[in-house]
């Protein structure tokens, strides 16, 4: 019995450190993530435009290679396949830097770690605020786009920040657990970037999982994907004008994967914490 | 622990975990039978410091000294004991690391300051006197890439200094730089030990440097403490061990 009361007090105890780390360094994580801005792009002669011109190009690329070269350019549901596919992919460059990024992140700040006294949690969280400026920026861009093709916002564009917001917590989970793992041992950073492959290939990102829905079970395991889940929501916002409380069930399927990732991360800060400065 | 005490350890162990390879480290993390050594780099240790002490730590390579710095600096942590650290800690170990790569020599000073919680007009006020002591110059809006080691170390020595410590921990550290540098960093020590009532903890192999700061002595050897007293008598100790082996 106090075995099991310990386990619980154990985790409790955990989540109130990563709460209290980040309330007590709220100026410090606004200031390193604008710092990791400024190192991404900075010192680069084009700086700042990189982070619209590669977006556009990977954009470009998808689209030739799956409108012209596979001919596939019909319409997705009354919608042209190039807006549909940019309201998938947006999204979905955030959450595929977080994934690599993510892993990388306590190990690309190792000096935090093994230099100075810095609390370890909020690593993730500045890393990925700075990947999500980018992110809000692309998607204001998303939105004119949008306009000029003749989808002036609606009112459901107005669940897009929450959307946002469940991306970004999932993300800080998923890079906490993978950035404390992945600097204990490189080796899982680089099963991370294979199944990075896999993930944005089965997310419904490029394709669009209402096709194969006359196979039920593929369908569902399919729609259980948390990325899935993102990307789709933000073609509720866009596209199929939605909202999210009209989708019960893919809603309590994400909450499901938001309580895995941070139990799983608080499980990694438990175990990890204190050996990581030995090991980095 | 009384008022005055700033550092206290209460039988401190720290053991080190090695794998034989990077692999058994990564299943040993969801696996508890993966087999591994233990190493104990500090061994039952207990001391405790008082404000505005200075206290010199001896030992050989290996015996322990680095992890015990760490362990005050909050960056390792303890496998069993009780460490208590009362004040704000500076720490000059490794001075040529701990700065961000990418970012001029200006942009860390204030970094490094954010992280310490300092802000932005308390770092401006430091800045000068930091750009100054470290004699950078032009330099100081250069990435640190492009720096050599004496220039990160200089600049590594001006920051931590200048932002106004408690608790002072120098490893090594006065050893960088040129002679005239060198000078200078003891100058600054000892000013900012006397009038500020800085405690300090000194690491080194040079045992003049030492006694001309140090009243009192710790030695190590493997992990534990074989002498902790004045230190004359703890640096004839040292000699001793230095030189049997």
């Amino acid at each position: 019995m106090n075995k099991i009361k310990n386990f619980f007090m154990s985790y409790i105890d955990a989540i109130a450190v990563n709460i209290r780390e980040h309330r007590d360094n709220m100026p410090q994580i606004f200031k390193l993530s604008i710092a990791d801005l400024k190192k991404t792009y900075t010192g680069a002669a084009l700086g700042w435009a990189w982070a619209v011109i590669k977006p556009i190009v990977t954009i470009f690329v998808y689209w030739f290679a799956i409108a012209i070269g596979l001919r596939q350019n019909s319409a997705v549901e009354g919608v042209p396949y190039i807006l549909w596919l940019i309201c998938g992919i947006v999204p979905w460059f955030f959450m595929g830097e977080a994934i690599t990024g993510g892993t990388e992140c306590i190990r690309r700040y190792s000096y935090l770690v093994t230099k100075m006294k810095y609390p370890v949690t909020t690593i993730p969280t500045f890393n990925n605020l700075s990947k999500l400026v980018v992110h809000a920026i692309i998607s204001a861009v998303v939105i004119i786009i949008f306009w000029f093709a003749g989808y002036p916002p609606s009112i459901y564009l107005l669940q897009l920040p929450l959307y946002m917001l469940m991306m970004f917590m999932l993300m800080n989970a998923w890079s906490l657990f993978a950035g404390l793992v992945s600097a204990m041992s490189k080796d899982f950073a680089n099963l991370v970037k294979s199944l990075n492959i896999a993930v944005f290939w089965l997310s419904g990102i490029l394709w669009n999982i209402e096709n194969v829905k006359d196979n039920e079970l593929i369908y569902s395991i399919l729609m259980l994907n948390p990325v899935t889940f993102i990307c789709y929501g933000y073609r509720n916002c866009f596209i199929y004008e939605t909202w999210f409380f009209d989708q019960p069930k893919r809603c309590l399927y994400f909450l499901f994967w938001y309580a895995l990732m941070a139990l799983m991360s608080m499980w990694a800060y438990k175990k990890l914490r204190k050996e990581i400065p030995d090991v980095l | 622990m009384s008022e005055n005490t700033v550092i206290s350890f209460d039988n401190v162990t720290k053991t080190y975990k090695l794998y034989s390879s990077t692999r058994k480290r990564l299943l040993g993390i969801f696996f508890k039978k993966i087999k591994y050594k233990k190493k104990n780099a500090v061994d039952g240790m207990s001391f405790t410091i008082d404000r505005g002490e200075s206290v010199a730590l001896y030992g050989k390579n290996g015996a322990g000294k680095s992890t015990v710095l760490k362990m005050i600096t909050g960056v390792a942590f303890p496998t069993s004991g009780e460490i208590k650290v009362n004040g704000r800690v500076s720490a000059l170990l490794e001075l040529t690391s701990g700065f961000d790569m990418e970012f001029t020599g200006r942009q860390n000073i204030y970094l490094k300051g954010h992280i310490l919680g300092l802000k932005d007009s308390e770092i401006a006020q430091l800045e000068e006197a930091i750009i100054d002591f470290s004699e950078l110059n032009d330099y100081i809006d250069q990435p640190v890439r492009t720096y050599s080691s004496g220039m990160r170390a200089r600049l590594g020595f001006a920051i931590n200094v200048n932002i106004r410590p408690e608790i002072l921990i120098v490893d090594e550290a006065l050893s960088v730089g040129d002679a005239a540098f060198r000078n200078k960093c003891q100058k600054k020590v000892d000013e900012i030990i006397h009038k500020d009532n800085v405690t300090l903890l000194f690491v080194t192999h040079q045992i003049a440097v030492a006694e001309s700061f140090c009243k009192r002595g710790i030695v190590m050897k493997d992990g534990k403490i074989v002498y902790d007293g004045p230190i004359q008598e703890a640096s004839k100790l040292y000699r001793e061990i230095f030189n049997a082996k």
